[in-house]
């Protein structure tokens, strides 16, 4: 699945934090509906390449282009409008908002886009359907399972229809099941065609989901292979 | 904006604490600032303001009936800005020493002269009459109460309905215009306004203007309220500038508690603000979340305060303000509009500056601040604390502020400027009071008689001085009876002549005093008493005045005689036109006056009601007059003195309970850690305690130093300001165990602040924590 477009392509991207080079001239391309898998040993930049895709942090140098927009020209709302329309993410701790309930969570990614509150909940609740946890939907974050919360971020992920899914370490606060929920969750968005850029310690994750390996060691790319899925 | 109202409004309903403490933080600092404000406002100029609000006449006039008719008055009137009357006057008298100029008049309100009716009602048939009292002073032993009778001789019996108090001192009594031609009055009143009544000048030209073709010798006196003024003023101005200290410090306070408050959740929002980025806020839709969030408990909050705070003001101002008898008074709606629009606005200031902070950083960086408070900062004091021997709960403990170092310096702000307003505030306190006894001779003069037409006071009295005194007894023997009646210690008689001084326009009160001036109460805080003839004694404020000092040589006129006096001394008082002086001094300016005030000092124990019955007894003509002032004004501004201080320890304590939250909530997850490897409950409440402890700590030793050099620099600054002088001995108010409860006192509120937080902190369960996290 290496044939069509290059969803995201970044090129020679460097980041400093003060003295630390924390990715040091990473070229990268992802092209649509493949999954990518980046692993490496900890502290190697492997969060800090995906902060780079999604637009959360700019790069010291180098250029990082999703869908054709060049990030580096984008002020700082034309990134959140990026974040919004272009990408999902989800996170190692879920990061939902403790304040909103899960459904609500959900609902605000497409609230964002300037969808109103009711259409915007009934969309979140399919969402809700399709991933097994309707029954939960008016539940705070903080009553949910590592694994619901998970599925939650998910959904709110995929709420704006993303060009790429980004995920760091998505089943590394989860135990083995719920990681497998997750896991199999992923991989059947990538088989409907969704782009995916997958961080993670978790050799069975990444064997399963992803259709190539990127190794990252010291911030820069050591190695690269395409994979035969087990699953 | 939905996707931001959806986001802020849940904030609002679940973060209940920090909503809550925004929201009574902001209501009582509002309440502080608009009473402190309120209070500035009104104070700055109280007697113009009471005189302005009732439409005071700038002259009360007083016409023979027999030489001018109301006709011609009322069209020579016609030249003043405003007037009222003409009303029929005639003096009562009741017998007893009981005689008021009363005036004929069918309302209390018209365009000059409101007068304010504060018990009972306005008189509307004869037969009924009411009392100008002020309503302070009024209630004292023997004073006539509603509901009494009083007839002159022959005459008859006038039911009293009513007590109302004329800021014009116009009459002594009200009757119905019906009831007052039936008295055949001897005079007519008229009461002027003028257009221009700031200077004596104009008063003057206005006087001239309203009596401009009447018949000659037709006026018998007028009163200008400059008089009044200049008597009224001199207490009340002395006290505005406390006032203003404590109305700044509790803004300032209230600045640092909401910035606190509001920027303490902005920081602590930190990973919020991230996941909103991530999410695809825009950087200004993150500031409008966190802006709506503050602003909603914030503005509800400011609602409230501005209704108590004007609740409260209001009712101080009447207190204060009943000194010169006008009715209810308001906060002045700038203050309201100021305080409804600027404490929002601080407000939004203050989430503005921590959110554009949280706009700056990136999104990468504020999720993971979230999920690590910034490790780093304090690590070293930490570890320094680690080493001692202190137990490792307390040093924890003691190590906490620094991780925070911004939040810390605003909470031991805070607590630093309670503790010294508190500081300030007792010693405000104490030296006011010690000023006040000192200044008001309470403690000297027990019981003041006066043998002059005592209800004739208020009200131009054209007999004047030359008056026949009420006493029936002769001066001496009167002093006699006094002094042989049991109980009497001192007697100090003296005679009052208003004069002037010499090469001036500027009217004097001069009393003479026969006898020993020592056991009158006056304090000499320069010089000496007089000893001998031409010699006076004078207030800090009269030399302030007029340039003068001890030694000075003026001269002081009356009926054309002029009699050259040296200063020799300086006392504390307040008045700047009172001077005092002794009985051979009179005996240049006026021989054969006779002593219209006696002064006396009971022996301890005395009954004082049994000692003025029986000189009564002796002399019926001879009337008890209201003593000394207790001080009503020195009253209210204790009372709000206190007040403001409980209000600014509370607020100081809900900063320490903020910061205390924010604090454990941050280290939740190092809380659940601690308690994972087996720190009990206890040990928990201990080591969030002594952090805010220790702060109180600190905030005590800094705040009672600062707190009494603010003593030492307001009060005498401020005593100048006010033409007064306060003697060292005023100054020393702090004695050591004092300053000990002080700190303590700084430690409590802390450590208070800190406890409920700390015990929540302390019952969190382990597993709780872990879940969230
Ligand atoms: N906000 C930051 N400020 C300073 N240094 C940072 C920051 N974020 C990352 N770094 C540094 O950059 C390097 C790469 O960090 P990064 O988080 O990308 O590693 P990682 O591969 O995701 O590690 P892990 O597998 O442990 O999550 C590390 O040395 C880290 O200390
Ligand atoms: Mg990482």
């Amino acid at each position: 699945m290496t044939n069509g477009q290059a969803v995201v392509q970044l090129s020679n991207v460097r980041k400093e934090y003060g003295e630390s080079v924390a990715l040091d001239g990473v070229s990268l391309e992802i092209h649509a509906g493949e999954a990518v898998a980046v692993m490496g040993p900890s502290g190697s930049g492997k969060s800090t390449l995906l902060s780079m895709v999604a637009g959360l942090d700019r790069p010291t140098s180098g250029s990082v282009v999703v869908h054709g927009e060049d990030l580096g020209k984008l002020d700082e709302k034309g990134l959140a409008l990026y974040r919004r329309r272009r990408i999902g993410m989800i996170f190692q701790f879920f990061n939902l908002l403790d304040d909103l309930s899960a459904l609500d969570n959900v609902a605000l990614a497409a609230q964002l886009t300037g969808t109103s509150a009711s259409p915007a909940r009934k969309r979140a609740l399919e969402l809700f359907e399709e991933l097994g946890i309707a029954d939960r939907r008016n539940i705070y974050p903080a009553q949910l399972s590592g694994g619901e919360r998970q599925r939650v971020a998910v959904a709110r992920a995929l709420m704006n229809r993303p060009a790429v899914l980004l995920a760091d370490e998505p089943t590394g606060a989860l135990d083995t099941r719920a990681g497998e929920q997750v896991m199999d969750l992923l991989l059947d968005l990538n088989q409907i065609g969704q782009t995916l850029l997958l961080v993670t310690h978790d050799q069975q994750l990444a064997t399963r989901c992803a259709s190539r390996l990127v190794e990252v060691v010291d911030g820069q790319i050591a190695g690269e292979r395409t994979l035969e899925r087990t699953a | 904006m939905s996707a931001v109202w959806s986001v802020s409004r849940a904030a609002v309903r679940r973060r209940r604490l920090q909503t809550i403490v925004i929201g009574v933080v902001v209501a009582l600092s509002t309440t502080m600032i608009v009473v402190a404000l309120g209070l500035l406002a009104a104070s700055s100029a109280p007697f113009d303001q009471a005189y302005a609000r009732q439409s005071g006449a700038h002259l009360v006039a007083s016409y023979d009936r027999n030489k001018v008719s109301d006709e011609q008055l009322t069209n020579a009137a016609k030249a003043a800005a405003a007037v009222a009357g003409p009303f029929g006057t005639k003096t009562l008298d009741f017998g007893n020493g009981l005689s008021v100029v009363a005036v004929g008049r069918a309302d209390a309100g018209g365009p000059v002269d409101r007068l304010n009716v504060w018990k009972g009602r306005w008189p509307d048939k004869p037969g009924e009459i009411v009392l100008n009292r002020n309503p302070v002073s009024a209630g004292g032993r023997g004073d006539i109460a509603v509901g009494s009778k009083l007839s002159e001789p022959g005459g008859p019996t006038l039911i009293v309905v009513g007590l109302a108090y004329s800021v014009s001192e116009s009459a002594g009594a009200w009757v119905t215009p019906a009831q007052m031609a039936a008295f055949k009055p001897t005079s007519t009143q008229m009461l002027y306004r003028f257009a221009q009544a700031a200077t004596g000048e104009q008063i003057t030209s206005g006087q001239a203007a309203v009596t401009a073709g009447l018949p000659s010798g037709s006026l018998l006196g007028a009163q200008s309220y400059l008089t009044l003024r200049a008597a009224a003023v001199g207490e009340p101005n002395t006290f505005v500038p406390f006032l203003m200290v404590f109305g700044w410090l509790g803004l300032i306070v209230a600045v640092l508690i909401v910035a606190n408050v509001v920027s303490g959740a902005v920081v602590a929002g930190f990973r919020h603000i991230g996941v909103l980025k991530a999410l695809g806020f825009t950087p200004t839709q993150v500031l409008s979340v966190y802006l709506a969030m503050t602003s909603i408990p914030a503005i509800v909050g400011c609602a409230l305060g501005t209704v108590a705070g004007n609740v409260l003001a209001e009712s101080l101002l009447t207190r204060a303000f009943e000194n010169y008898g006008a009715g209810g008074v308001g906060v002045p709606a700038w203050v309201d509009v100021a305080a409804m629009l600027g404490v929002p606005l601080l407000v939004a200031l203050s989430a503005f500056l921590p959110a554009l902070r949280a706009r700056g950083l990136s999104a990468a960086q504020a999720i993971s601040a979230g999920s690590a408070p910034r490790a780093g900062r304090g690590l070293q004091a930490q570890r320094w604390l680690s080493g001692t021997r202190l137990p490792r709960s307390v040093s924890l403990g003691l190590g906490l502020p620094f991780a925070r170092p911004a939040r810390t310096a605003l909470t031991l702000a805070a607590v630093v400027l309670g503790v010294t307003s508190v500081t300030l505030a007792v010693g405000l306190g104490k030296s006011l009071t010690t000023y006040q006894t000192a200044a008001s001779r309470a403690g000297a003069v027990d019981v003041t008689f006066s043998a002059g037409t005592a209800e004739a006071g208020p009200g131009p009295v054209p007999e004047g001085a030359d008056a026949p005194p009420a006493a029936k007894l002769s001066d001496p023997a009167d002093e006699a009876l006094m002094r042989s009646t049991a109980g009497a210690q001192y007697v100090t008689p003296s005679a009052d002549l208003p004069m002037r001084l010499g090469g001036t326009s500027q009217d004097l009160r001069v009393a003479f005093y026969r006898g020993d001036p020592t056991h009158v109460g006056f304090r000499v805080l320069e010089g000496k008493w007089f000893d001998g003839p031409g010699q006076v004694v004078v207030s800090e404020r009269f030399l302030r005045q007029r340039g003068l000092s001890v030694g000075d040589t003026i001269t002081l006129q009356t009926g054309g005689k002029s009699t050259p006096v040296r200063i020799v001394g300086k006392a504390l008082y307040n008045s700047g036109d009172e001077v005092l002086s002794n009985w051979e001094t009179l005996a240049l300016i006026a021989p054969n006056t006779r002593a219209q005030t006696y002064e006396v000092q009971l022996k301890p124990g005395t009954d004082i009601d049994a000692y003025v019955k029986a000189v009564q007894a002796g002399d019926s003509g001879l009337v008890e007059t209201p003593g000394q002032d207790a001080g009503t004004f020195v009253a209210i501004v204790l009372a709000t003195v206190v007040l403001l201080t409980l209000m600014l320890g509370t607020v100081a304590a809900l900063g320490v309970f903020n910061t205390v939250v924010l604090n454990t909530r941050e280290r939740r997850r190092d809380l659940g850690m601690l308690k994972s490897i087996g720190m009990t409950p206890a040990q928990v409440m201990v080591m969030v305690v002594t952090s805010m402890a220790a702060l109180g700590a600190i905030g005590g030793l800094l705040g009672i130093p600062l707190g009494i050099i603010a003593h030492r620099l307001v009060i005498p600054a401020m005593a100048n300001g006010a033409q007064v002088e306060i003697p060292a001995f005023m100054l020393d108010v702090y004695p050591l165990p004092l300053l000990a409860i002080f700190v303590l006192a700084g430690i409590l509120i802390a450590a208070l602040g800190a406890f409920i937080p700390a015990r929540s902190a302390a019952r969190t369960t382990i597993a709780e924590v872990l879940h969230n996290e």
